[in-house]
């Protein structure tokens, strides 16, 4: 077994939302009551019950045509995954064989850590169970080979889950084929994600899409250097003490501080 | 040679300390339960690290307790710097890294003192605010949010080494200090040595109780 990806191909999705109900269904997620806001698009965002949604969108393209836009968001199950590397409870972990990035909910505790570090917005915290909720790409599935559910749904071919090197080489060819301003989304960033967009337009254009995702800086500086000066300079302060001890010697009061009359110095 | 027992701290004093130092210590066990995985085990005798979490909140809030009220209690002795005196005793090293003869004197508490309680108060106030804002991650945008938990960390880094620092001097450092945090007295000769000013102080204006006189 290698490293898969699941490929969402936009230009193929026809909005039916297969994929989003098979996941409630699979995940046994119960369905929330909801709005209607004029869009189809419901839920409006990813919930603890909702690990994925199909954004619909309507775009003016610069032509003076209207199109309609999908596109599926969910976890993008990144290679350097912010939230794994704040985890403090191991909830969250790479897959030996696929490089997804699965969830033992059993252990989380939580802590929002993940919340805040995922550069998708995607862990998505309820109250009621305190525990965080997102896609782990049907782990119990895809390890027993099959599909992930939105794929084994998926009508039209628009979700695959294939082998990288292939997704990648369909991918492309896709794009080739499409011509325009198609392009392929995921490969470039967090260390390639592993679900990744054949998008028809130009990222831009999708409402939500994130154009520059990255592994906060600020998680180098906590995980790398102050977790580790944490331990250093505690025990720097134990060894400066036992030294101090050894060489000065522990401080007692001077022999003027016996005597009542005399000048008291301090120390 | 005489060994007088002083009183120099009363039970409100104690309680707050202790309040402050054993919540403060439990944060530092299961922060670091939390921040090592290695450590996840410390969450062992809180039946798991749900619990240890769950620790570590309580905690978070009869530390902020504590701190406050300490703050309130000790700002005016020891949270302001009087100078020159204070500058003399840190020229002097306070006699603890050379022999100094006669170390210049200081108020009730002197800078080295005075250092540790701001550090506590400031880092301790640090943490406050940043373990808050990780309680509701959401109040704050999510690029300043990034740095709270760095933050958060930061403050650690400090609270722990500071912790050493204070638990050796507080203890095998200054013999004979310690008991000023459990029974609430000490003997005249180590309290002239770590407060000459304030003993002085105390006996003129006929405060200083000698609660023992040992031969
Ligand atoms: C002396 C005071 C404190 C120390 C030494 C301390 C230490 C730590 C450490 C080391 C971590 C783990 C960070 C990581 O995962 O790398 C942590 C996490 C955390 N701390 Fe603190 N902390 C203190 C006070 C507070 C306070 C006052 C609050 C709340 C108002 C708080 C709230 C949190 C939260 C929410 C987390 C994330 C994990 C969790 O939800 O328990 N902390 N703390
Ligand atoms: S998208 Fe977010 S939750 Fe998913 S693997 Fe990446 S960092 Fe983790
Ligand atoms: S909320 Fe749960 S999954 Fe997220 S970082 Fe904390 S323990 Fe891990
Ligand atoms: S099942 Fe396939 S076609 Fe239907 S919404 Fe999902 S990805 Fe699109």
């Amino acid at each position: 077994m290698s490293e898969k990806i699941k490929l969402y191909d936009a230009s193929k999705c026809t909005a039916c939302r297969g994929c989003q109900l098979a996941c409630k269904q699979w995940n046994a997620l119960k369905a929330g009551q909801t709005e209607h806001k004029g869009t189809y698009q419901n839920p409006p965002t990813l919930q603890p019950n909702t690990y994925m949604i199909i954004h619909f969108q309507d775009y003016v393209a610069p032509e003076g045509d209207v199109r309609w836009l999908f596109r599926k968001e969910a976890c993008m199950h990144c290679t350097k995954a912010a939230c794994v590397t704040v985890c403090p409870s191991g909830a969250l972990y790479y897959n030996k064989e696929f490089k997804t990035v699965g969830m033992d909910r059993e252990k989380c505790i939580g802590c929002k850590e993940c919340v805040s570090a995922c550069p998708f917005e995607v862990p998505r915290y309820d109250k009621e169970t305190e525990k965080v909720y997102k896609c782990d790409m049907c782990e119990t599935r895809i390890t027993n080979n099959m599909n992930p559910a939105c794929v084994k749904a998926c009508p039209t071919g628009a979700l695959k889950w294939l082998d990288k090197d292939e997704a990648l080489k369909i991918a492309e060819g896709r794009v080739q084929q499409l011509g325009g301003d198609a392009n392929v989304y995921g490969d470039k960033f967090v260390g390639g994600t592993h679900l990744m967009y054949v998008l028809k337009e130009k990222m831009d254009v999708y409402d939500g899409i994130k154009k520059d995702p990255k592994v906060p800086q600020s998680i180098f500086v906590w995980k790398n250097l102050l977790k580790p000066l944490s331990l250093l300079a505690a025990g720097g302060v134990i060894g400066a003490e036992l030294i101090h001890y050894m060489i000065r010697g522990p401080h007692k009061p001077h022999p003027e501080h016996y005597e009542e009359a005399k000048k008291q110095g301090g120390a | 040679m005489k060994k007088q027992i002083v009183v120099v701290t009363s039970g409100y004093e104690r309680f707050v300390h202790w309040l402050m130092a054993i919540s403060c210590l439990l944060l530092c066990y299961t922060g670091l339960g939390m921040m090592y995985k290695e450590l996840n085990f410390f969450g062992a005798i809180f039946g798991g690290l749900k619990g240890l979490k769950t620790v570590h909140d309580i905690c978070a809030v009869f530390f902020a307790v504590g701190l406050l009220l300490a703050i309130q209690m000790w700002w005016k002795e020891a949270g302001v710097f009087v100078f020159p005196e204070d500058w003399e005793w840190i020229k002097a090293g306070g006699d603890y890294l050379w022999h100094v003869d006669h170390v210049p004197e200081t108020g009730k508490y002197n800078p080295g003192q005075k250092m540790f309680f701001l550090t506590v108060a400031l880092c301790g106030l640090l943490m406050i605010c940043t373990g808050f804002f990780m309680w509701f991650p959401h109040y704050l945008p999510a690029n300043l949010m990034d740095w709270v938990y760095v933050l958060h960390v930061l403050g650690f880094v400090v609270i722990f080494a500071f912790f050493f620092v204070h638990l050796y001097l507080g203890t095998i450092g200054n013999p004979g200090s310690v008991s000023a945090m459990f029974s609430g007295k000490m003997e005249l000769p180590v309290l002239r040595m770590l407060h000459p000013k304030w003993v002085k102080e105390m006996e003129h204006e006929g405060k200083l109780m000698i609660v023992e006189d040992k031969k």
